[in-house]
């Protein structure tokens, strides 16, 4: 362990450009897939939770299923989608950072929209009584609805930012962890412990768990002044 | 008040993990050390005769390499790799079976690595490659191997993009790393490297997902040639450019149990470990590696990729299924024997061990 994080904290000090350039194809990666996963879950939660349709109740067992998706067969599935005989071969998007931040909001959105779900259909009945007892109109009822799960949407977005930090599974099947293209700190990982290179795998390891701190700690910040 | 404080422990967490880095004051020697560990030509030299030169080495979790190569340079271990161009006109299929006829490769570029691969001064580079680091050549030119002379056209934007399907060993021993810039630096490529198992490399360029191949498993490469999948590019003969080896080296304990050394021939060797039951990492991961020590067990015992085929030898046939480095660092710790490409054993040794 001593030897590791003596790696860890050499590698950084060195700025080993092709860490440099593992940690910002990471950044890109899992900072642009979690916020598209943001934008598209959190209306769709809401709306799950809120209102009252039939084939709501199928469309919620449908995401329970969706959040329990084994990353690597939501890897292989892009795979072999993208792949060079497959049916969207011409946007040859195999292999690059695209595909892996597709693959990844398909992962995380349905966790997003459960954890929305399940917060406005707690919330929601007893806030619609009182908006509608302050004759409030449909807009302004969501509205207020919005402002309530601010502090849920934060909760939502560090879950969807770990786990997009985390995954390995999608990225690997569909980055193919080029290096200097599409090798992510995951990836690198799994890399050289295939290589047996056990102490750089847990330096990396270690330096992927500095940084998911520093990110939360900020985002824990930003959650408490704003939901205040 | 409690943000402060949770604020205030991570940046103590953080501090702390410097300052455990900087009091055990960096010593590179550990990873750089000098890989004169084993003799060349006695084949039997252990390991640890050569290894108390080192500096005393302060860590603890510095480990001493026992792992030696007890069998090498027998006719049936040589290791060759081969380049091979994908053929835009093979028969591809999707996933269900259907035909795929506008799969797009980058024939251009394909040829041109080839070509450069295979020029006077690829050549030259990829036979002097390590021996600086190791002491010891990591890979030979093939007598009578493809020559290449033709002239290497400049990248332009349709044909930068160059997709290599390749076999861990040559990525891991650093080759492609120190090739690969030189030939970028030089005509404005981008080499996009895919490093698997050859079984994986192969099935990966199935898909069209390749140029170019680089691996080395003759019986793989040739089922690829003979599905159609290869075809022979200009100014040479042959679909399958075998034009560098080195060799798998068997490995095991010092102590050497099962007594490989005195076996007559590597195949007698890996009689001698059956017959005992001595325990044996296999790759198991349909890598070349993996495909050539299939060959090599007697064939009454009937090991295949199939894990049906070994199933009553679990008690010491040990089937990884992971890359060679992590099976290395497996056959030291369980004191087994393991077949493995001497790049990677060097690289092993040379690192103590740890493959940091």
């Amino acid at each position: 362990m001593g030897s590791s994080i003596r790696k860890a904290i050499e590698l950084i000090l060195s700025a080993d450009p092709e860490l440099l350039n593992i940690l910002s194809t990471t950044a890109k990666v899992c900072l642009t897939s979690s916020i598209l996963a943001l934008v598209l879950g959190v209306p769709v939660g809401i709306l799950l939770g809120a209102e009252r349709f039939p084939g709501r109740k199928v469309l919620l067992v449908l995401n329970r299923t969706l959040i329990g998706m084994p990353p690597v067969v939501c890897g292989l599935l892009f795979y072999m989608l993208f792949s060079g005989v497959g049916p969207f071969r011409h946007l040859h998007w195999l292999f690059t950072v695209k595909l892996m931040i597709l693959a990844q909001v398909v992962l995380i959105t349905p966790i997003i929209i459960g954890v929305m779900e399940t917060f406005v259909a707690d919330t929601a009945p007893a806030l619609r009584e009182t908006a509608r007892g302050l004759g409030f109109g449909r807009m302004k009822e969501y509205r207020l609805l919005m402002n309530e799960c601010l502090y849920s949407i934060f909760s939502a977005y560090l879950l969807s930012f770990a786990r997009a930090i985390a995954e390995v599974g999608a990225v690997a099947m569909v980055g193919g962890a080029i290096a200097w293209k599409t090798n992510v700190m995951t990836t690198a990982i799994m890399m050289y412990t295939n290589r047996g290179s056990f102490t750089l795998g847990i330096a990396l390891g270690l330096i992927l768990l500095t940084l998911s701190l520093l990110v939360n700690i900020v985002l824990s910040v930003m959650q408490g002044r704003l939901s205040r | 008040m409690k943000k402060i404080v949770s604020l205030l422990l991570a940046m103590i967490m953080i501090f702390a993990l410097a300052a455990c880095g900087q009091s055990a004051a960096p010593a590179p020697a550990a990873t750089e050390a000098p890989a004169a560990v084993e003799e060349p030509a006695a084949e039997s030299a252990p390991v640890e005769e050569a290894a108390p030169a080192e500096e005393p080495a302060p860590e603890t979790d510095a480990l001493v390499v026992d792992t030696c190569i007890l069998k090498e340079a027998d006719d049936a271990m040589i290791n060759n790799y081969s380049l091979l161009a994908v053929n835009p006109d093979a028969p591809f299929v999707d996933a269900d079976g259907n035909a795929v006829a506008d799969v797009e490769l980058n024939t251009v570029g394909a040829a041109a690595l080839i070509n450069w691969l295979l020029s006077e001064e690829g050549q030259n580079l990829a036979a002097n490659y390590g021996f600086e680091e190791y002491g010891e050549y990591l890979f030979y030119l093939k007598d009578g191997r493809p020559v290449s002379t033709a002239e290497i056209p400049e990248a332009t934007e349709e044909t930068k993009h160059i997709r290599l399907s390749t076999t861990t060993s040559v990525n891991d021993s650093g080759l492609l790393g120190y090739l690969l810039p030189i030939f970028e630096e030089k005509y404005g490529y981008e080499v996009e490297v895919y490093s698997a198992g050859t079984g994986k490399s192969i099935a990966n360029a199935k898909m069209g997902n390749a140029d170019l191949i680089l691996v080395h498993s003759k019986k793989q490469e040739e089922a690829f040639i003979a599905d159609g999948f290869s075809y022979v590019i200009d100014g040479m003969e042959t679909e399958r450019l075998n034009w560098m080896y080195n060799y798998f080296v068997l490995c095991g304990p010092s102590a050497d149990p099962a007594g490989v050394k005195d076996a007559a021939d590597v195949k007698a060797a890996f009689k001698a470990i059956a017959d005992g039951k001595f325990t044996f990492i296999s790759r198991g991961d349909g890598s070349g590696t993996h495909t050539k020590e299939l060959s090599l067990w007697p064939e009454e015992l009937g090991i295949t990729a199939e894990a049906e085929s070994f199933k009553d030898y679990t008690d010491w046939y040990v089937s990884a299924n992971t890359g060679m480095g992590a099976c290395l660092v497996m056959a030291e710790e369980m004191g087994a024997y393991i077949l493995t490409d001497k790049a990677t054993f060097l690289t092993f040794v040379a690192n103590d061990g740890v493959m940091g």
